[in-house]
């Protein structure tokens, strides 16, 4: 059995990508099982897809723990603690990452192919960032044992009701992720003999820890959305006159008064919605791609 | 001066003097037949002074139940009763607010389940919340009613607990009917359960918390339910502690299954609520007769008190467990709950039967234990057993040819 | 005409501090939040909001709460009564049990479209019956956001939602009108009720100033862009609620003693398909082909609307 984990974010067409892939591996004559993990974050927010491919009947379900290939469609996430996408990786297993440079740290430790899919989503896609064609061509390319017929039929299959522009762009896109990647070697893990848990009998609580109640008030803030962002807007501050709208408008609340009376951006938690850049009566505040956050 | 009093009360009228010598603060209702009375005398006593709080007239059960567990976690000693389509309707409400950990007594007044509608009652009702986390105390009598609204608030607010606590009784052979109550002195009662001071953190001003809120992940929501289970079967004890106390202050001592005549039993009935009298007198009629009958009466059944329930058992032939209560496809609840307690037992019954019976109030008499005691002599019998027989048959013929008459004529 | 008069006359007199703090797993972009938070900033931190199911159940996920108040997740038809418990709780113990009035607190609820206008609008109808001293915001995204954008009583005549798909049978989608909860509401005569557009910042905490200082039901529905359900970018959420109150497809009004006061109104009204074509939910009025009928529809009722208050 092939096990693939991909991890993108809302709104990249993870599940679909996961989708393809298992109707792909369909397709090519094999058994295939497809299921995403929703969390509970939505558009930005890291998103995990699994398939399995496999010869024989799958006796598997739910989340996959040691993945034979994982598909990383931002590389923001690979220091996401909550995306985790290295997750339960050891050195035999396959890892491609939407990237334009090879990140170091992954290739001493693993097989890894990094291809630019943002350049090919502006190419094929007319620049919007859905990457479940990509991701699915190269899971079906990395795997080795899935035709590129039966993929471009995923494809297809899996985009019905999109105008035939974008499927054609996506029918594009596929092939030419499919003619740059070479299949991978991905041995087959053994079984290792089954070790029991040890089990705990659990002790009761008073009422304030055994019943959900948090009493540390805006303790949100612990959690980290800067992560979230595809694009960092960026205050000029050469232009800025404090008027404050990015203040007013910012749903989240990110956007703080500084001492010296200039708007001033929390990137720890700012999703990158850019409604700031956009409202900035002088458009003053720049967007620029997020990039580089390798571990 | 002590001044306790002995005066005729409904089970409805006992379980609204329950709440008033607890000195419950709030009473969020909705009407239901046979419940009515409880929140209709407790509007009246919260209107006149008796009682210092407030009673809100509420929208729906689903409404009523939700805001007695927000008050539970603003800090007051909370009130409220329902019975049967309430009871369903309040489902949701029930289950969240279980989870939410906070203490009140819930009565419910059993009455059966639509379709078809009626008012009498069986224990369909307060059997579907047996899995929603609430300690539950069924009561035989009404001075049973009273206490154990009593303890149900020891219980209920106990820190090893909090958790809510459901008294239930039957509609109209209790909720109806009238037989003395030992109402004891004011004083006394709040020796045993003193005015309510909440032994967990509140909603006020200085404390903000935010309380159930969601979780994602099967590990997180496990360590929730094990300590709502930890919680309830911590109630077991509790119930015993509890029932001591007020033993010493009040002379009665429960325990959590009443055993009548069952040193030498042969024949046991298991039952609950205001028909065990039913089946305390069929047990004394057929002792007459020579036949070793008994009875165990389950009082607390919520924790399911399944070790006192086995040892009551245990050497005992034969059997009967009586289920006022309806499982299609599976016969009566509380039965395999019963059998489950005993499977370790090794001096297990030889036999134990499931019969239903008293479904929307219908009677059990004298004939149907006879029946029943057949049966269990049987080596054949059919299980599960149902109290049902010719006269019912030819009834519900007859009720079928008018309910088509026309069609017979054209 | 009794008009409550203002305290915010621009941008920077409004309150910096935030009740609700970041790292929320709300989308990118949400409008209700925006509406929320411009709401809490006006009422300080001794609230307790009453969450019914929906988006903004994700706001407290444990171990972690934004709130700088108070937090009650409930259930979807649940948070009103629950708002009811703790309302009678406080003053049950203000009155009886000497809880200081400085331990009072602000009683929110918090609920989508979905729960106002379906499963929890009976129980709403009741507690404003009941004179019931609270805040109720309604955030109104027009469909129920949380579970994937199906059809609400607040869906609008035209938009396509997951159950009412635009198909060749059925062409413009939703083929019902929006339920007017601001009427529904306002024949209850609950003592304040507004519609707030998270476009108008000064506007929207003028009036939860008002409302503060009020007793009984306060009710407030706020117009809330959603980019995911919609169909649009989170950077456009601002644009497409200015262009809701701009072709007059959402009033800006408050209702106070007895009378409708806009107080936002449209210099002069935008054609809605200004608004309409910028969102997905919308395309299949102006793809494949122009449906000009629905369209129209769309703009007549608007137009019938305003027509009322000229």
């Amino acid at each position: 059995m092939w096990r693939i984990r991909m991890h993108g974010r809302g709104g990249q067409g993870i599940k679909t990508a996961s989708q393809m892939l298992g109707s792909a591996g369909f397709y090519s004559g094999f058994q295939a099982q497809d299921f995403p993990l929703y969390g509970a974050e939505r558009r930005g927010a890291p998103v995990i897809a699994f398939t399995r491919i496999s010869k024989d009947a799958i006796l598997e379900r739910g989340p996959i723990s040691s993945p034979d290939i994982i598909l990383i469609g931002d590389e923001t996430l690979l220091n996401d603690p909550q995306s985790a996408p290295l997750c339960g990786a050891d050195p035999s297993t396959v890892i491609f990452v939407n990237s334009d440079r090879m990140p170091e740290s992954l290739a001493s430790n693993f097989s890894v192919t990094a291809v630019n899919l943002t350049d090919l989503c502006l190419q094929h896609l007319d620049n919007r960032m859905v990457y479940s064609s990509a991701l699915s061509a190269a899971g079906a390319r990395l795997l080795g044992i899935i035709e590129l017929p039966d993929l471009l039929q995923a494809v297809e299959d899996e985009l019905t009701g999109v105008s035939s522009q974008v499927l054609r762009g996506n029918l594009n896109l596929a092939r030419e992720i499919f003619e740059i990647i070479q299949p991978a070697v991905i041995s087959e893990k053994a079984n290792s003999p089954l070790i029991a848990k040890s089990l705990v009998f659990p002790q009761h609580l008073p009422v304030v820890d055994g019943a959900p109640i948090i009493l540390d008030p805006g303790n949100m803030a612990l959690r980290k959305t800067g992560n979230w962002r595809v694009e960092r807007p960026k205050i000029d501050y050469e232009q800025c006159n404090n008027c404050m709208i990015c203040y007013a408008r910012c749903p989240d609340g990110v956007i703080r008064t500084a001492p010296d009376g200039r708007p001033e951006i929390d990137y720890d938690h700012c999703k990158g919605c850019l409604i700031c850049a956009q409202e900035c009566p002088g458009h003053f505040i720049n967007t620029v791609r997020e990039t580089g956050m390798f571990p | 001066m002590k001044t306790s009093k002995k005066i005729m009360l409904t089970g409805n009228k006992a379980a609204a003097w329950g709440a008033r010598m607890a000195a419950v603060e709030y009473v969020p209702a909705f009407p239901i037949t046979p419940q009515t009375e409880i929140v209709e005398t407790l509007a009246k006593w919260f209107a006149d002074g008796t009682l210092q709080g407030k009673f809100t007239n509420m929208d729906s059960e689903h409404s009523m139940f939700m805001a007695a567990g927000s008050a539970g976690a603003t800090g007051v000693r909370v009130f409220t009763a329902s019975s049967s389509q309430g009871i369903l309707h309040g489902m949701e409400s029930l289950y969240t607010i279980t989870g939410w950990r906070t203490p009140m007594v819930i009565v419910n007044v059993s009455r059966a389940l639509a379709t078809p509608l009626t008012l009498e009652p069986d224990h369909n009702d307060v059997l579907s919340t047996r899995d929603c986390g609430l300690i539950q105390l069924h009561a035989e009598t009404c001075q049973e009613v009273f206490d154990f609204i009593l303890m149900g608030y020891r219980i209920a607010e106990d820190a090893d607990v909090c958790l809510p606590v459901l008294v239930n009784l039957d509609g109209f052979y209790l909720s109806f009917t009238r037989e003395p109550v030992l109402i004891p002195d004011e004083e006394e009662v709040r020796s045993f359960l003193p005015l309510y001071t909440a032994t967990q953190p509140v909603f006020q001003a200085s404390r903000p918390m935010a309380r159930a809120s969601a979780v994602f992940g099967g590990a997180t929501y496990t360590s929730f339910k094990l300590q709502q289970e930890l919680a309830c079967r911590n109630a077991e004890n509790c119930f015993n502690r509890v029932a001591q106390d007020f033993e010493k202050h009040f002379g009665r001592l429960y325990v959590p299954v009443e055993m009548f005549h069952l040193d030498d039993a042969e024949y046991v009935f298991v039952m609950s609520n205001s028909f065990a009298t039913k089946g305390k007198s069929a047990v004394l009629k057929l002792r007459q007769q020579g036949i070793k009958a008994g009875l165990l009466k389950l009082r607390l059944f919520r924790p399911f008190p399944g070790e006192a329930i086995a040892s009551a058992l245990a050497g005992h032939a034969k059997v009967a467990v009586i289920d006022q209560n309806l499982a299609p496809g599976m016969g009566g609840i509380t039965y395999p709950e019963i059998v489950t307690s005993l499977y370790a037992c090794e001096d297990r019954p030889d036999k134990i039967l499931s019969v239903i019976g008293g479904l929307g109030g219908k009677d059990i008499d004298d004939q149907d234990f006879m029946a029943i005691i057949e049966h269990l002599d049987k080596p054949d019998s059919r299980t599960p057993l149902y109290l049902y027989d010719e006269n019912d048959v030819s009834g519900f013929n007859r009720l079928q040819q008018i309910a088509k008459l026309k069609e017979a004529i054209s | 005409m009794k008009v409550l008069t203002g305290v915010h006359k621009k941008i920077k007199d409004l309150h910096p501090h935030e009740a609700i703090a970041p790292g929320t797993g709300l989308c990118a972009g949400c409008g209700g939040l925006e509406g929320l938070r411009m709401g809490l900033k006006e009422l300080g931190d001794d609230f307790l909001i009453c969450n019914a199911a929906g988006c903004f159940t994700l706001l407290s996920v444990y171990p972690f709460t934004p709130l700088k108040g108070s937090w009650l997740y409930t259930t979807m038809g649940g948070p009103v009564p629950a708002a009811q418990g703790v309302r009678d709780t406080l003053d049950i113990r203000m009155r009886y049990r000497g809880l200081e009035k400085k331990e009072n607190l602000n009683v929110i609820v918090v609920a989508g479209d979905g729960s106002s206008n379906d499963i929890g609008f009976g129980a709403t109808s009741a507690a404003i019956h009941r004179n019931l001293d609270f805040i109720y915001f309604c955030y109104d995204n027009e469909a129920y956001g949380n579970t994937g954008f199906q059809l609400s009583a607040a869906s609008p005549y035209g938009s396509a939602t997951q159950t009412t798909p635009s198909t060749d049978a059925h062409e413009a989608g939703t083929e019902i009108n929006k339920k007017d909860l601001f009427e529904i509401w306002k024949a209850q005569k609950p003592i304040y009720l507004a519609t707030v557009s998270p476009r108008e910042p000064i506007d929207l905490s003028n009036k939860f100033a008002r409302a503060k200082d009020l007793q009984g039901p306060r009710m407030f529905i706020c117009m809330s862009p959603c980019p995911t359900g919609w169909g649009f970018e989170p950077k456009e959420t601002q644009q497409i609620a200015k262009l809701a109150v701009d072709t007059g497809i959402f009033p800006v009004k408050e209702y106070f003693e007895g009378e409708v006061v806009h107080t936002v109104r449209p210099r002069k009204r935008l054609p809605v398909e200004k608004f309409l074509e910028l969102q997905k939910r919308f395309r299949h009025l102006f793809e494949p082909h122009r449906q000009d009928e629905v369209i129209g529809q769309i703009q007549n009722r608007v137009d019938d609307y305003w027509r009322q208050y000229e």
